[in-house]
């Protein structure tokens, strides 16, 4: 269905090929998953299937793609459109009407199909998606897991063989993604659809993804192959499969379910309970601290009595179902609403009723879209703006001073090389540094940070990681907002769950991390009578049981 | 193939021209027509219906001119980047929290010239007229004052490559003097907008009285009465709007302009392949 | 409810009657009339509350008075004619000294009807018309324009959702908005996420299939026959105001309006696209539309038994009663026919 050829390609204006050699073949019906670390062109590839590179990006591509029989770039995107459907990242920018069945419709309006044509295919793409319910609604009063359901339809409605999706789901939560992932899988086996998809969430996909295609590795093109084959020459994988690895298993388990079968000799020499409390002391006052908050909206109640307590050097993980309250938390503690009762404490000085800026010296707080933040033209000044905004006007020593204090943070942020960069041409990661850079620059001494892990990939993912843990070190106190299991098992000192508006649980993390199937990572399913959460606690623990 | 070019631009050329001075001449018809109407025998009726007949006949100079530009300024990207500058510019005309200025301020020239100046005359053109509608249309403002107001943000986009000339010859692009010039246009605009409405609501506030009750009433006078109602009406608010203009291309313009021109390449871009037979493509990227 | 093209046609009928007459008893009537229809509307609307379009921030009536007094005082002011002289400002002020006269104050309030009706007339048609269906009105040769103004609709909402996230991420960082210079930090972010936004947008088009290149090209031949149409259309106009040149003015103009339309129609056409969503023309939209027949002919058609005299309407030089034909006033009730369709639940 889709074939590669010593496919090459550069952007206008830069040196380096986004893609190198490229060769593949994608049988009809395959499901096939993209992976590789941001920057080793798994868009350029995806964009290639349907000839927006080169025709949309310009540049030079060199070798063969054929799809379906057809060349994409003698073809041009117009007519590829009929074989190939493209769901991109962003939900909410592929719209042009404001309503989902005008939506789905506008594409076969614009092939001038009948309109009787038309009607049976928005109805029977309505069926398929199950989307029947939402036809007429306005699409701004959509989730973003209904969006992405709505672009599939308008993909789907022109038939096409194949669909090729860009990280459908780094800007959903996992519930949204989960739907959009078991749809895509439904349609492939049914509809016999060769899909072509790049995700981050890899585990979700990999029990039902036919092919794996790895981009750059260890700077070679591309390998691409059965899921086994392909992870066997990769460094990006899942808990499971990376303790797999390590151990030697055979054949390498890709699910929780196909490790299992490799546990039961571990399992019955596995000593209970030898757990270490977390090393956090308790005789500290905390710094920060929220006594029974309660925030309303119109006559809901968001935050009912929320008590919660964060100590200075620990990172502290809240996670919650959507719709639990996380974010209205996280924006009542910096002053961005008013709650209807209760205070909030740091440092033992009552924050509630100062002025934002005040409080936001005491209280970093990094919110889901940090492009929100970024409007200089360089990195460092954006960082200088926001010493300026707290500072007032400065005087020369003032500036200087100001100058050392930033350049040392992004020093610190890993991006001192870009300190004279356009934020916004900068990677999803280091934008999110930038912007990170920005809120901790006045140095406050505690940070909270909102889904910071949206969109970003495994290497941006473990910086963000160390470069908090290594702020934790030096005592700031951390509260993490994520719907990332797998970074949460990893980072956190504590955890709590917030659900409809109250703290159902907060303490150690491996205990509350077991308490909800939904928040449990992998490790921690495939030994469910341990304490390890991560595949590096796993390895720790069963080599000193077999030491 | 240079014939049909120029014929194009002659039909251009044409179309600018006639629409323009219609739409300048329908304006200040008021004042032309008592010059007019004593050498002629109109009943009553005919004049009464004159307001609104004029506003038709501008509408329909909007109409030629809109096709005109339309054809000649847009591909998907440039679609897709029009379609979300006027969602982005109706969204701060309503945004009244936002914009905390007196009366007769309006944040929409702002962008509407900087993209008119950096984009070009046509697609400054088109979002002045459409963020009119599109904010007309989402707010139930649909009136006759729609055309007009149209045609007038129209304008305002259409005449800021105007600066051009000006910017090149002090060498300005990138420096302050650039933003000068843009906000001093801008300050113009603020008056000429309210001048070219007052002129379209003029005959419907004054009524067809003067034009025929008194045979002998002379164009000074017409104009003295205009001044009274201009006065009356809208000078303080004109003059808040120019200064609001004035400012916010002072204040803000230097950093829009990077940002639009930053982007500027990534939209006008397009591709031509020059492929044959599954051979190597070339890199063509061009400016227009 | 009732069809788009349906509502234009009973607008149409309201201004050409706004405009024809002067006589208060008649305009007094119309926005009676136009009141009417609004109202049911506004009725219906507010009875059907879970969709919130369109409902107007002030009320149009005490809108259409104060129209009506300022109109009135604006013009007593201005013009110094007619005989009942109320008082008299001192001729020292500049263009406002002079007689106050009754007949200044009746022609203003006149004019003040008038504004009023037509203010009142397009207020119905937004609270009547959904932006879809206004959306819709653009000729298929403007495709390109439609197409932006859609992708504007759709995105407005968000844009204005974006602003307030801009607002909070600037304020945590100690933004506080102080002069138009504190602004920056807020329309910037705005301004390059949406042209960020553009171009995936673009690209999320042009994945879809959309070439806005193809179809609706112009031609040399539409667009020389647009320009035409226009200076027939303008040469028309004026060729009317000259003496004699009346009959053949109109010809012209008409000529022009046809000569616009039938390249706008050519163009359409070479536009390949359905609207596969199309409104249904029903029995009563039949009826609204001979309502609104029955007005423009009762006011503009030469029809022996009826008294057009009583349209024209002066107050100058003293104060008289108007005429009035019952004929015409009931031949008006025609804009009356929507109420009937429009039943509030």
């Amino acid at each position: 269905m889709i074939s590669f050829q010593n496919v090459s390609f550069s952007y206008p204006d830069s040196e380096r090929p986004a893609i190198q050699n490229i060769n593949l073949e994608v049988a009809p019906g395959t499901l096939a998953l993209v992976i590789g670390e941001s920057g080793s062109g798994k868009s350029t590839l995806l964009r290639c299937v349907n000839g927006l590179v080169p025709h949309f990006s310009g540049g030079s591509l060199q070798g063969n793609v054929r799809v379906n029989g057809l060349d994409p770039v003698q073809a041009t995107p117009k007519v590829m459109s009929r074989h190939v459907g493209f769901i991109f990242q962003d939900p909410e920018a592929q719209f042009v009407v404001d309503r989902v069945e005008d939506e789905i419709a506008f594409a076969l309006e614009n092939f001038a199909l009948p309109a009787e044509e038309i009607r049976m295919r928005v109805a029977e793409v309505l069926d398929l998606l199950s989307l029947k319910a939402l036809r007429y609604r306005r699409l701004e009063t959509l989730s973003g897991g209904e969006r992405q359901r709505v672009a599939m339809a308008t993909a789907l409605v022109m038939r096409p063989e194949v669909l090729v999706l860009d990280e459908p789901t780094s800007q959903l939560d996992p519930k949204s993604a989960h739907d959009v992932l078991e749809t895509l899988v439904r349609l492939n086996r049914t509809l016999d659809l060769t899909v072509l998809l790049a995700e981050h969430r890899i585990e979700r996909v990999l029990p039902f993804a036919d092919q794996l295609i790895a981009l750059n590795v260890k700077g070679n093109g591309g390998i691409s192959g059965p899921p086994r084959q392909v992870f066997a020459q990769t460094d990006i994988t899942p808990p499971v499969v990376t303790l797999g690895k390590e151990l030697g298993w055979q054949p390498l388990p890709m699910t929780v379910e196909e490790g299992r079968k490799f546990i039961p000799d571990i399992e019955s020499r596995t000593p209970k309970s030898e757990t270490i409390p977390t090393p956090v002391s308790q005789k500290v006052a905390p710094y920060l601290q929220i006594h029974d908050l309660e925030v309303h909206y119109g006559n809901q109640i968001i935050l009912d009595g929320v008590n919660l307590d964060l100590q200075q050097g620990e990172i502290l993980v809240l996670m919650g179902p959507n719709g639990a309250g996380k974010t209205t938390l996280l924006r009542t503690i910096v002053g961005l609403l008013q709650p209807a009762k209760g205070k909030v404490i740091a440092g033992g000085v009552d924050i509630s009723n100062k002025r934002m800026d005040e409080i936001c010296r005491a209280v970093g707080y990094l919110p889901q879209d940090p492009n929100a933040l970024l409007f200089a033209n360089s990195a460092l000044e954006e960082l200088m703006i926001t010493l300026r905004n707290h500072a007032g006007k400065m005087d020369a020593a003032g500036e200087q001073e100001a100058d050392r204090t930033a350049r040392a943070l992004l020093e610190r942020l890993g991006l001192i090389n870009q300190a004279d960069d356009y934020p916004r041409d900068l990677s999803v990661g280091q934008r999110q540094r930038v912007a990170l850079g920005a809120i901790t620059v006045t140095k406050p001494k505690t940070l909270l940070l909102d889904e910071p892990t949206r969109g970003l990939d495994y290497g941006a993912k473990q910086s963000l990681a160390q470069l908090l843990r290594g702020w934790r070190d030096e005592g700031m106190a951390i509260l993490l907002v994520t719907h990332d299991v797998e970074l949460a098992a990893e980072i956190a000192d504590r955890a709590a769950i917030l659900k409809q508006g109250k703290i159902s649980s907060c303490g150690d993390t491996s205990r509350v991390m077991r308490s909800s199937v939904r928040f449990t990572p992998q490790i921690a399913r495939l030994f469910p009578d341990t304490d390890w959460l991560t595949a590096q606690d796993a390895l720790i623990g069963i080599r000193q049981i077999f030491s | 193939m240079t014939k049909r070019f120029s014929t194009s631009r002659l039909l251009s050329f044409l179309t600018y021209g006639v629409t323009t001075s219609m739409g300048l001449i329908l304006l200040i018809y008021p004042f032309l027509f008592p010059a007019i109407t004593q050498k002629s025998t109109l009943g009553q009726a005919r004049l009464t219906e004159m307001p609104l007949l004029l506003t038709l006949l501008l509408a329909l100079c909007l109409v030629v001119l809109l096709y005109e530009v339309q054809g000649q300024a847009v591909d998907t990207k440039l679609i897709a980047l029009l379609g979300i500058l006027v969602a982005i510019n109706s969204a701060l005309r309503f945004m009244e929290v936002a914009i905390p200025g007196p009366a007769g301020f309006s944040p929409i020239f702002f962008l509407i010239i900087l993209t008119g100046y950096v984009f070009g005359g046509r697609f400054g053109f088109l979002l002045g007229v459409l963020t009119i509608f599109v904010s007309a249309i989402v707010t139930g403002g649909v009136g006759p004052w729609l055309p007009s107001q149209m045609f007038a943000a129209g304008w305002v986009g259409m005449s800021a490559p105007l600066c051009r000339p000006l910017v090149n010859k002090l060498d300005g692009e990138g420096k302050i003097s650039e933003v000068i010039i843009l906000a001093v246009f801008g300050a113009l605009w603020g008056l000429g907008y309210g001048v070219v409405m007052n002129l379209w609501t003029w005959p419907f506030i004054a009524g067809p009285a003067d034009q025929y009750w008194q045979a002998g009433i002379s164009w000074v006078e017409t104009l003295q009465r205009y001044g009274a109602y201009y006065l009356i009406t809208s000078l303080a608010w004109d003059f808040i709007r120019a200064a609001g203009n004035f400012l916010l291309i002072l204040l803000l313009g230097s950093p829009t302009l990077i940002a639009l021109r930053r982007f500027k390449h990534r939209f006008t871009f397009t591709y031509r392949s020059s492929y044959s037979q599954g051979s190597k493509l070339d890199q063509k990227g061009d400016t227009t | 409810m009732i069809h788009t093209w349906a509502w234009i046609g009973w607008l149409i009928s309201a201004l050409v009657a706004l405009s024809i007459t002067r006589n208060p008893l008649y305009l007094f009537l119309i926005l009676l009339c136009i009141a009417l229809v609004g109202w049911t509307q506004e009725r219906r609307l507010s009875s059907e509350s879970s969709q919130t379009q369109n409902l107007l921030p002030f009320s149009p009536f005490k809108f259409v008075l104060v129209i009506i007094t300022l109109s009135a005082l604006f013009n007593a002011v201005i013009s110094h004619f007619g005989e009942t002289v109320l008082f008299s400002l001192p001729e020292w002020l500049p263009f406002l000294g002079g007689p106050i006269t009754l007949e200044a104050l009746a022609f203003g309030a006149i004019n003040g009807l008038v504004l009023g009706g037509i203010f009142a007339a397009f207020t119905v048609l937004n609270l009547a018309l959904p932006v879809r269906s206004l959306v819709r009105l653009i000729p298929r040769a403007y495709y390109p324009v439609a197409v932006i103004t859609s992708i504007a609709i759709t995105f407005i909402p968000n844009a204005t959702r974006q602003f307030q996230h801009i607002r909070e991420a600037q304020a945590i960082r100690g933004h506080r908005v102080r002069g138009l210079r504190g602004w920056l930090p807020l329309i910037m972010p705005l301004l390059v996420g949406g042209l960020e936004r553009a171009l995936g947008l673009a690209e999320a088009m042009t994945a879809r299939g959309f070439a806005s290149s193809e179809g609706g090209n112009q031609t040399s031949q539409t667009r020389l026959g647009m320009v035409l149409g226009l200076l027939m259309l303008f040469g028309g106009w004026l060729l009317r105001l000259i003496e004699g040149g009346q009959l053949l003015g109109i010809g012209l103009m008409i000529l022009g309006i046809t000569l616009i339309a039938a390249m706008l129609w050519s163009i359409g056409r070479s536009v390949p696209r359905t609207n596969y969503n199309q409104e249904i023309w029903r029995f009563r939209d039949f009826l609204v539309l001979i309502g609104s027949m029955v007005v423009i002919s009762a006011f503009l058609l030469p029809i022996p038994w009826i008294d057009q005299s009583t349209l024209h309407y002066n107050p100058y030089p003293i104060l008289n009663l108007p005429g009035f034909d019952p004929l015409i006033g009931a031949a008006t009730m025609g804009l009356l026919i929507p109420i009937f369709i429009i039943k509030p639940k």
